[in-house]
């Protein structure tokens, strides 16, 4: 298990990170997002004992971060870094190495990664001579070459195309099966919420929000009603709700933004007798809006 | 920790053996390395080549002088008498024309030239005085000759060297190897930065220090180079070895026993403790320079930038070479004995030292000790530097930023 227990980094008179909290359980997937500047990368450094914390502290399995559990972490910054003129294998061979591999393991990992992200034809090239998208698929193997039980993914979909993101994506589900902690930070947020099973919004250096999808969408105020057909009736009867906003109307029905605790299956019966309805949702929030909404709170 | 750093010093080796820049130094090294030792011997060859002669006078006269002069001239011919031309040079192959007369004043000599620059008054003076005094004074040329020669001793006091030329003999080879540990130094150095630079500037120096401890990684980056540089260093001395041992052997073939006394004196003044305090000096100068270049190399966001940043580490090595030179003939003057316990000098100027006079053994100890702990603090230093600085990326930090770096 990761702990991430309140962590402060300063630079300077800069103060990257203030207070950032969270724990991850083993084997599963953790969101940790932000807008730029937020302190993602400084508190994922920290978490891989690249920057030491000013203040607070990061354990893995209880015991502070050091160079015998670095060696089982994983890691794929955002920005993409690659030996140009040394082979696709011997690139991913070399940081199998650095991370404790030896041959026959070795060998038989590298051939793996490579089968599994499809860079076989490009085994024996220089990585200089790949496009953009292998090369991040080699930058992928490097970080995973090892099967680390920690790997951490800035912005690991950006510069792949959708056939490649599905096969990372299928990659990253298999490591997770298999053990592996993930954390990830995307501005892509789809990407996110089907990969992950918790979040932390951070901005400002410090947490907005964190915890399961179900948590962060329990703590939103409001959700969004929609309803069909676009009557006056129906709409009257909506306008009554306490606390209901109407919304841009989309495609023919209504939406309403209303508070949370509204019971929607009094308000679904109101409706239903006063005249026909064909469409009736309950509309949660995406972590998009979760997400807007948690550093739009920050920046006030 | 030595796990990772042998992994470092491998994958370096590999990659940077078989760089075009290591490739290249060592080209130019053996280059440099030839030309050094061919060129005199060529030049010499090449002026005495052009220094051919033919003798105009009496026979007896030119007879008596051919002998005299033969140590800066080559006679290809002579004649009693006749005009001299361009067409007589020609005939003889000759560069000139030596025109000897001699009166109750004595010898008159006139001198005929392609080139009347490059004949000299004072070697002619010289080579003919014991005729001018055999003519003078009755006495046969080869006993004035003798009388004229003064026989010089020269007694070695309180010296390493028991004799004038191998003191000589010594400085030569501190010369050669002072000539070595420089340009590996600078070349090795600026390999070291080059390497880092670019790690910094692919953005692959990250994923580097997120799988390695950033000091074994500078550590495998830096004694990779101290290897490769031993190579080069073997492949140099190889060199020269060859190319020494050749022109030896074609000078003893052609009677020159003073070129094969200097090499003889030259393989006594290279004893073990010659080549183990080139060793020790070698790897802590190299292992300081090195380790600062590589520090200072983390900085920097562009490989542009390496020329900026590499300069003012230079200098200490330029001007550790030109003390040491200086040390060969003055080893005991107050600035080269200060200048050798400084560290970033002494490698090169303790070396010296050593090499051509005696040093107390309290003066090695005290620069060694000296140099080691400032290795140790330049180790510290540049893994503070590096550690942060191959994370800095955007504007260059000011010096502000790089001191706060060091005494965080």
């Amino acid at each position: 298990m990761l702990d991430v227990d309140h962590v402060r980094k300063d630079f300077g008179s800069v103060h990257a990170v203030s207070d950032v909290h969270f724990t991850i359980d083993d084997a599963t997937t953790f969101g940790l997002l932000g807008p730029n500047g937020a302190g993602k990368t400084t508190t994922m450094r920290m978490i891989l004992g690249i920057l030491i914390p000013d203040g607070g502290r990061v354990t893995w399995n209880g015991k502070t971060i050091d160079d015998g559990s670095r060696r089982h972490f994983g890691y794929l910054p955002e920005e993409r870094g690659i030996y140009g003129k040394m082979k696709v294998r011997e690139q991913i061979a070399y940081f199998g190495k650095l991370h404790g591999l030896r041959d026959p393991n070795l060998s038989k990992s590298v051939d793996s990664w490579i089968d599994r992200l499809g860079l076989s034809v490009y085994a024996e090239r220089p990585c200089g001579e790949l496009s953009k998208g292998n090369q991040q698929k080699v930058q992928v193997a490097c970080a995973a070459v090892h099967e680390p039980q920690l790997l951490v993914l800035d912005e690991p979909f950006s510069g792949l195309d959708p056939v490649n993101a599905d096969v990372l994506l299928a990659v990253l589900n298999d490591l997770r099966a298999n053990g592996t902690t993930l954390i990830l930070s995307s501005h892509q947020m789809w990407q996110l919420e089907e990969l992950c099973s918790r979040f932390c919004i951070i901005a400002g250096g410090a947490n907005r929000v964190d915890g399961t999808l179900a948590e962060l969408r329990s703590a939103w105020p409001t959700r969004v009603v929609r309803v069909a057909p676009a009557n006056d009736s129906l709409r009257s009867l909506l306008e009554r709700v306490e606390g209901a906003k109407p919304l841009m109307p989309v495609d023919g029905a209504i939406d309403y933004q209303v508070p949370a605790n509204t019971d929607f299956a009094a308000l679904l019966r109101t409706l239903v007798d006063a005249a026909p309805v064909t469409k009736f949702e309950a509309i949660e929030p995406s972590l998009h809006e979760i997400y807007l909404r948690a550093i739009g709170e920050s920046a006030t | 920790m030595i796990g990772d750093l042998s992994t470092v010093y491998v994958a370096e080796i590999m990659r940077r053996i078989k760089s075009r820049p290591f490739l290249v130094g060592l080209l130019v090294g053996v280059f440099a390395i030839t030309v050094l030792l061919k060129l005199p011997t060529f030049l010499v060859g090449a002026i005495n080549g052009s220094k051919t002669a033919i003798l105009i006078g009496e026979p007896t006269l030119t007879a008596r002088a051919k002998p005299l002069l033969s140590d800066d001239y080559k006679i290809v011919g002579s004649q009693s008498s006749g005009p001299v031309d361009d067409a007589l040079l020609k005939h003889y192959h000759a560069s000139a024309a030596i025109e000897l007369n001699s009166n109750a004043a004595g010898l008159h000599v006139t001198v005929y030239a392609h080139d009347p620059g490059g004949v000299a008054q004072g070697d002619l003076r010289r080579d003919l005085l014991p005729l001018q005094l055999e003519l003078a004074t009755g006495r046969n040329a080869a006993g004035v000759s003798k009388i004229t020669r003064i026989p010089v001793t020269i007694q070695a006091v309180a010296s390493r060297f028991a004799s004038a030329d191998l003191a000589s003999a010594a400085k030569g080879v501190a010369y050669t190897l002072l000539f070595f540990l420089y340009l590996l130094t600078i070349l090795n150095s600026q390999l070291v930065m080059s390497s880092v630079a670019e790690e910094k500037t692919s953005r692959i120096a990250e994923l580097l220090i997120a799988s390695v401890n950033p000091s074994a990684l500078l550590a495998g980056k830096v004694l990779a180079s101290a290897t490769l540089g031993f190579l080069q260093l073997a492949i140099w001395i190889g060199t020269a070895i060859f190319l020494g041992g050749g022109s030896s052997t074609g000078d003893a073939h052609g009677g020159s026993a003073d070129q094969l006394m200097s090499l003889t004196n030259a393989l006594d003044v290279i004893t073990p403790g010659l080549i183990a305090a080139f060793l020790i000096w070698f790897i802590i100068g190299f292992l300081q320079l090195s380790t600062l270049f590589a520090g200072a190399a983390s900085l920097i966001n562009r490989t542009e930038d390496l020329g900026s940043i590499s300069f003012p580490l230079v200098m200490p090595i330029v001007a550790a070479f030109l003390i040491a030179i200086t040390g060969l003939s003055a080893p005991d003057t107050p600035l080269v004995v200060v200048c050798s316990f400084v560290p970033l000098l002494a490698p090169f100027v303790m070396f010296v030292r050593i090499a051509v006079s005696n040093v107390p053994l309290w003066q090695i100890a005290t620069s060694l000790a000296i140099n080691l702990v400032a290795l140790y603090l330049i180790a510290i230093l540049a893994g503070k530097i590096y550690r942060v600085g191959m994370l800095l990326y955007g504007r260059a930090p000011s010096l502000r930023q790089v001191w706060s770096v060091i005494v965080s």
